[in-house]
């Protein structure tokens, strides 16, 4: 016994020692971590006169390659191994301040030196920043057993998923402790509004709160990810993103179709599409094999760019501007990085070049959209006996023809592509581009297309407005009196009109000149004919083929069919192709060396097999080497949950962005969305609702209040003020107002008069009819230059360019709307005689109680029941003696409900909507 | 060649050779490379490379007081700002920048060297030119030129300063209003009066800090866009007042809604809301009880100061108002009244100064002439009300338009506009200020003899922006706000303080 007992110590005593040891040897063995102690110190003394923007003395940080080249002096700033000899740590220990680096700024402090010393004697190797590594599998980190399996490992009672262990590991190093999980109502009420953006359903409210199985929060959870609503929740969390809107922006903001590709998302995520494929889709629908019209809709989440249809604008200037937002919005919305920077110049800290911009530019600039007034390219979609017709049409041209000129027809009759704008027009004389927007032909006139490929095709096929008869239209070849290609007789429209001459078979690139006369235009000034666009092309194949005639009848009709259109993407054909070039200094009219679609060779390389096009863009974006898509999509809906992101700049997960608070559970979950739950949304988010961290109770002890005031260590459940979208989307669901109707254009319910008033636009804000007053706020119609505005006071985003996060502000302004909008106003009332309906009583304590349960889910205390009536009994008093005012709240003079009792009761409901608990989620 | 030829030869041949001074739009941004002035490299980096927070002057955000009054960087000269914007543009050549050669080229052909790489909104092929459609006079011990548009103004002078030589290097409203206001011409950054409001707070907590008054029947072109927060927290951006509907969007109390009732009402709110905050102790409660509390003053004091009818006649027959109209007037003397009240910035946009002569009302010498009798009087009641109160001093007013007119006559699509008008110009045009530290009775820059280009004291709307901000107290290069990763100014990577106006 005695031995065993020394024994036992001597072992103790020995591990110690050893212990003691190893920890001394490695303290001076130490590798220096290049990220987290080099990088720091760079990017806060050094990297703005040694960076990316500036190259002080040919010598720059940035890159290792170039930090270890001959700097101007001829000398080298970083010897690998060797820091006495590397002139960096010459200069940074002078004592003369006019040597010593940094240049002019405090001297670095000893520590500094010595990490930068050391880091130079260990090679100078630099570690990426842990954005831009691809996401390894992080071990959770579990309490193990210790002394060799002598203890065993401690168990946590408070954990209950893998998230935890996370979150529990940093409590115990901030020496925190977490909050107890909330009460069943609260957690009801927080899980419903994260998952669906609003209250729960009454019956999934009685079937969670009367469940007391242990599995019942799963089936809540489960139920809610299962509802429509959640769909809807997250495109509205979406839509920012994508920066929709239902107008076009700039002055004229006129209004634009693309609600289809709302609907788009909101369906998408119903379905839970795997988030890869969620995004193969809105980069690159269009260039699937055998795309669908769903797959071309999503790809308007790039043609949500802004389009200028102001006079005198410069249509290139503004193509180019949202190409430019649109290799921006890609990497600030689906990459969590500021790629802006590298517009002007190579990124001031982090791994991307200029010339990085223009490459990844190239993969958007080769597309169809030119900013033209109807935006084109547009998906036209048939109605329904249509369609019949475009199959019957297809088919044909499949058996009769080819596959190639059934699908070459298909795609023009979807989408009148590829055709050449008018606007492209040039060499203007007694012509012009009528207000920027249509090439304008008069007498005399003369304009040129550029370079139009005529290589076999006899026929051209082109929407236009003759505005009188007689006119004379020739087309040259080349010269302004070239060869004739054809003359045309051009008769009086009735407005835009398609149609098609025939000419003879082409050869070869052209640049084709138009001539126009016109006797009876006696005015100079006077416009003969007006283009949009012009198609080059061949007649319908199979001509010699049964039913042809039939064929090409319903071609026609369908060309010109009524639709509804929805703007996408679309690549150029080849003889359409745009080349892509560095602009200097980020400046779109100097264009330097011409570039190659790529991707920053800093980040996972380019899919093997992968074309050089969006597509194949796509495929890089969402390969799981990628290190920032999973992370940037998790760290959001973390975001999305818990108010604050783990990396706090969801827009910058870069060297300037927040240091993540909870770096390896970002990549825990990254890692495992990617793998373990395929990109499933769904999946991922129930993980973390699941979590204990997240079924915290909100309440904070003063101590816990004092070491984690933010909440950063999440030693509790924040508390979140709802979004704009359901702020009121609760209260009119409280209300039992909300309209459940799904899809459709944007809606307009109630607004002040005198929002709208753009110049040259004669749009009106025409309030909805019926339901569609009640319809949720995400499908509020959205207009650019005069945003909803009491969606706009609680921080909702305008929506021109691509928000990655809003900042949630508290005003007066916020708490007017509440009280005084008759939205409100109106969910009030209803509110108010919901509560009357649903207690069946006449008693104002039990109204009131009932309100507040329907708005909280819970039964209301005693104090606050008392605060609540007292407002009541002071609203009865007034409006018992006071008809008009009770009519007036009432707001129906000859109704049952007009009465002092529902008055005073409609005040409490607007109480209630107002109340700090209702409007934040606890 | 009669001698009012070759004068005319000997102008022409002077404009030409300016013209070779200065370079077309294109080759002059290409020179420039960003776009403007020329640009270090250094003041680059001032805004897009450098976030070290030693060099940039961080503002406290707290989002439970974003509006608490702040200290600018030094001190500051303005307290408060007035801006003046006439939403179109009014024509420099009709109203201060007096060109009497100008009227000697009247109905001639423009000479080609000055349409030359050139690009207008409208003008096609050659114009003619178009001399003054005013008279002109010299006003003051200053002797600046105003002509009888402005014959209010024109008493005045001495109390401003006139920019003469304002250049933008944007020919269309919508991009050029955003420039002229947020820094930028495309969409998305926070306006002068949101970077305001964001660094100074405000000094009343009863009114928004920054407050919008439009007139003229429309938004300016760019919308809202031109007094959004851009970036900034949206309690920055500018709060639409309104003489027409309530004042402030959402402020009346619904009908059979009592004053009594709702501080009853706001009181139930909050004595809920306390006992939240006893629950839950998340400050963010405490700052909601007093936004309630803000919400219920606010409802009296907006009201209060958005009406006039309560200021004396002879104020009212100073600024010329009628009360119970949507009109500038009323507005300007609204401006007044809530600068007087400790608002920080107010912003009026009046539309209607597109003086292009498509139609009798944008004829430089018809419809110019009642917009300027629709501002004169007031403007020059705001800046006389402000010094007999002795706000000037402490108050920046600020007037112009986005750019400036052509001296050729319109010639939309090729042919002569039915009246005469003038196309959108970039190259030169004409602000001016007054009070705020400005010197008084001064004129910095000209142009040259046909009001064409600047040849001297050139300023751009950046350098406008760093002006302001330099008068309210702030470095331009310092004053940033950390966003998508980088520090974001005003002036964006441009911009100089006009040292010269500066009394």
């Amino acid at each position: 016994m005695r031995f065993g007992k020394y024994k036992r110590l001597l072992i103790i005593t020995t591990i110690l020692i050893i212990a003691i040891a190893g920890f001394t040897y490695n303290a001076s063995r130490q590798v220096i971590d290049f990220s987290a102690e080099v990088k720091p110190i760079i990017n806060k003394n050094c990297i703005t006169c040694h960076g990316g923007v500036r190259r002080q003395a040919d010598f720059s940080l940035l890159f290792r390659s170039d930090a270890l080249a001959k700097a101007k002096s001829g000398k080298y700033a970083i010897i690998p191994g060797d820091p006495d000899h590397s002139e960096m740590i010459r200069r940074i220990t002078l004592k003369d301040p006019e040597e010593r680096m940094p240049y002019k700024h405090k001297p670095l402090s000893e520590d500094q030196i010595n990490v930068l010393r050391k880091w130079i004697k260990q090679g100078a190797q630099w570690g990426d920043h842990w954005a831009y590594v691809p996401v390894k599998e992080e071990p959770v980190p579990k309490p193990k057993a210790s002394l060799f399996g002598l203890r065993p490992a401690k168990k946590i009672d408070w954990v209950k998923n893998d998230i935890d262990y996370f979150i529990y590991d940093k409590l115990q190093e901030e020496n925190l402790q977490p909050s107890p999980e909330a009460d069943k109502a609260t957690l009801l009420r927080r899980v419903s509004l994260d998952l669906t953006g609003l209250p729960p359903s009454e019956s999934i409210k009685q079937q969670f709160l009367q469940n007391k199985n242990t599995n019942a929060y799963e089936i809540l959870v489960d139920s809610l990810l299962a509802s429509p609503y959640y769909g809807e929740h997250l495109t509205a969390m979406w839509l920012d993103l994508a920066r929709y809107a239902d107008t076009k922006g700039y002055e004229r903001d006129d209004s634009r179709q693309i609600w289809k590709y709302r609907d788009w998302l909101i369906k998408a995520f119903n379905n839970d599409k795997p988030y890869d494929e969620f995004l193969i889709d809105q980069l690159a629908g269009d260039l699937l094999p055998n795309a669908t019209d769903d797959d071309f809709i999503a790809t308007a989440f790039n043609r949500n760019t802004l389009t200028n249809d102001e006079g005198g604008t410069d249509n290139e200037e503004f193509r180019t501007a949202a190409v430019l937002d649109r290799v921006n919005t890609t990497w600030q919305a689906l990459m969590g990085t500021t790629f802006g920077c590298v517009q002007c110049h190579s990124h001031p800290y982090d791994l991307f070049r200029h010339e990085d911009y223009y490459k990844f530019m190239a993969f958007f600039n080769d597309t169809r959209d030119e900013d033209t007034f109807d935006d084109y390219p547009l998906l036209r979609k048939y109605k329904s006996e249509d369609s019949v017709k475009l199959f019957q049409v297809i088919n044909w041209l499949k058996q009769n023809a080819s596959q190639e000129e059934a699908k070459r027809i298909y795609i023009f009759l979807k989408t009148w592509q590829p055709s050449i704008n008018s606007l492209q027009a040039d060499e203007l004389v007694n012509s012009a581009l009528n207000d920027t927007k249509w090439l304008v032909l008069r007498n005399h006139a003369v304009a040129r297309l550029r370079q139009v490929d005529l290589e076999k095709k006899s026929e051209l096929i082109f929407r236009y407005d003759g505005y009188l008869e007689g006119g004379v239209w020739t087309i040259h070849l080349d010269k302004p009196d070239g060869t004739v290609l054809k003359t045309i007789s051009v008769a009086k429209t009735k407005g835009w009109k398609i149609t098609s001459v025939d000419f003879p078979p082409g050869t070869g690139v052209h640049d084709l000149y138009f001539t126009y006369t016109n006797s009876d235009l006696k005015k100079p000034d006077g416009n003969g004919i007006l283009f949009d666009w012009f198609y080059f092309t061949n007649p319908l194949e199979g001509r010699d083929k049964k039913g042809y005639d039939e064929i090409n009848r319903m071609f026609w009709e369908l060309l010109v069919a009524q639709v509804s259109t929805t703007p996408i993407m679309m690549d150029n054909p080849p003889d359409m192709h745009r080349a892509s070039y560095v602009f200097e200094r980020g400046n779109w009219l100097v264009k330097g060396e011409k570039v190659m679609p790529d991707v920053p060779r800093s980040l996972n390389p380019f899919p093997k097999n992968a074309s050089r096009n969006r597509l194949g863009l796509a495929k890089w974006l969402t390969s799981k080497q990628n290190p920032l898509t999973a992370r940037t999509m998790v760290n959001r809906l973390w975001e999305q949950l818990f108010g604050v992101g783990l990396v706090e700049t969801l827009e910058d997960m870069g060297t300037q962005g927040a240091t993540p608070t909870h770096r390896e559970l970002l990549d825990y979950l990254a890692w495992n969305y990617m793998n373990t739950f395929n990109w499933s949304t769904k999946k991922l988010l129930k993980e973390i609702v699941m979590s204990a961290t997240y079924m915290q109770d909100a309440k904070v002890s003063k101590e816990n209040l004092e070491k984690d005031p933010n909440n950063k260590w999440y030693s509790r459940a924040p508390r979140v003020r709802l979004s704009a979208e359901q702020v009121r989307d609760q209260a009119l669901a409280v209300s039992g107002l909300l309209s459940e109707k799904m899809y459709g254009p944007g809606v307009m319910p109630w607004q002040p008069a005198g929002i709208w008033k753009s110049p040259y636009n004669g749009l009106a804000w025409m309030k909805s009819e019926g339901e569609d007053q009640y319809r949720r706020s995400l499908y509020t119609y959205w207009k650019r230059s005069a945003p909803y505005p009491s969606m706009m006071t609680f921080d909702a985003a305008s929506r021109e360019v691509c928000t990655a996060r809003r900042i949630r502000t508290n005003t007066p302004l916020q708490a007017l709307v509440i009280l005084n909008d008759s939205v409100y106003l109106e969910a009030g009332r209803h509110f108010a005689y919901r509560m009357q309906d649903e207690t069946k009583s006449n008693n104002a304590n039990e109204w009131i109680s009932k309100g507040y349960e329907i708005a909280m889910l819970k039964p209301i205390t005693q104090s606050k029941l008392k605060a609540l009536v007292t407002l009541y009994d002071k609203a009865y008093t007034q409006f018992k003696d006071d008809k008009i005012k009770t009519a007036d709240m009432v707001g129906d003079k000859d109704g049952q409900r007009n009465n002092p009792e529902t008055a005073a009761l409609i005040v409490v409901a607007g109480a209630i909507l107002n109340l700090d608990e209702l409007i934040t989620k606890n | 060649m009669t001698q009012k030829e070759l004068h005319n030869q000997r102008l022409v041949k002077e404009a030409n050779e300016k013209t070779l001074q200065f370079y077309t739009r294109r080759h002059f941004i290409k020179e420039t490379a960003m776009g403007f002035g020329s640009l270090a490299l250094g003041s680059l980096l001032g805004s897009c490379g450098s976030g070290t927070s030693q060099t940039n002057h961080s503002i406290a955000f707290d989002p439970a007081h974003p509006l608490a009054p702040k200290m600018p960087m030094f001190a500051a000269r303005a307290k408060n700002v007035i801006y003046l914007h006439m939403a179109g543009a009014p024509s420099q050549l009709e109203l201060f920048d007096y060109k009497p050669d100008l009227m000697k080229l009247d109905g001639q052909l423009c000479p080609q060297s000055l349409l030359e790489g050139k690009h207008f909104a409208f003008i096609r092929g050659v114009p003619k030119m178009l001399g003054p459609q005013a008279a002109f006079k010299q006003h003051g011990q200053s002797g600046s030129w105003v002509s009888d548009n402005m014959p209010h103004l024109a008493s005045i002078v001495d109390e401003i300063t006139f920019l003469k030589g304002c250049t933008t290097d944007q020919f269309n409203h919508g991009p050029a209003q955003l420039l002229v206001h947020t820094g930028g011409a495309r969409l998305g950054r926070p306006s002068l009066g949101a970077w305001a409001t964001y660094g100074l707070g405000t000094e009343n907590q009863n009114l928004p800090g920054f407050v919008v008054l439009t007139s003229g029947g429309n938004f300016p072109d760019a919308g809202k866009s031109v007094w959004g927060s851009g970036f900034l927290p949206s309690v920055y951006q500018g709060v639409q007042c309104r003489t027409e509907g309530d004042p402030v969007l959402f402020i009346k109390d619904p009908k059979g809604m009592d004053r009594d009732l709702r501080k009853a009402s706001i009181d139930a709110i909050n004595e809920v809301n306390q006992q939240e905050y006893a629950e839950f102790k998340d400050p963010e409660i405490l700052s909601r009880i007093s936004q309630y509390e803000m919400a219920y003053r606010m409802q009296i004091a907006a009201p209060e100061v958005m009406n006039i009818n309560d200021e004396p006649q002879y104020i009212h027959e100073m600024y010329g108002t009628k009360p119970g109209e949507a009109c500038f007037a009323n507005n300007i003397l609204l401006a007044r009244k809530l600068v007087e009240k400790g608002v920080r910035f107010v912003q009026l946009f009046d539309w209607g100064w597109d003086s292009h002569g498509t139609g009798a009302d944008t004829a430089v010498d018809i419809g110019l002439i009642n917009k300027c009798r629709q501002v004169d009087k007031s403007i020059t009641a705001l800046i006389l009300d402000l010094k007999q109160r002795g706000l000037l001093e402490e108050t920046l007013v600020v007037w112009g338009g986005e750019f400036g007119r052509t001296p050729m006559m319109e010639n939309r699509e090729g042919k002569p506009n039915p009246f005469k008008g003038r196309d959108h110009h970039l190259d030169a045009f004409t602000m001016w200020m007054a009070g705020g530290g400005i010197k008084k009775g001064y004129s910095y820059g000209e142009t040259d003899e046909i009001g064409y280009y600047p040849i001297s004291g050139k300023v751009t709307p950046f350098d406008v922006q760093a002006t302001i901000l330099n008068q309210l107290g702030f470095d331009h290069e310092k004053f940033t706000y950390q966003f998508q990763g980088r520090p974001f100014r005003l002036t964006d990577v441009s911009g100089e303080v006009i040292q010269d106006i500066i009394a």
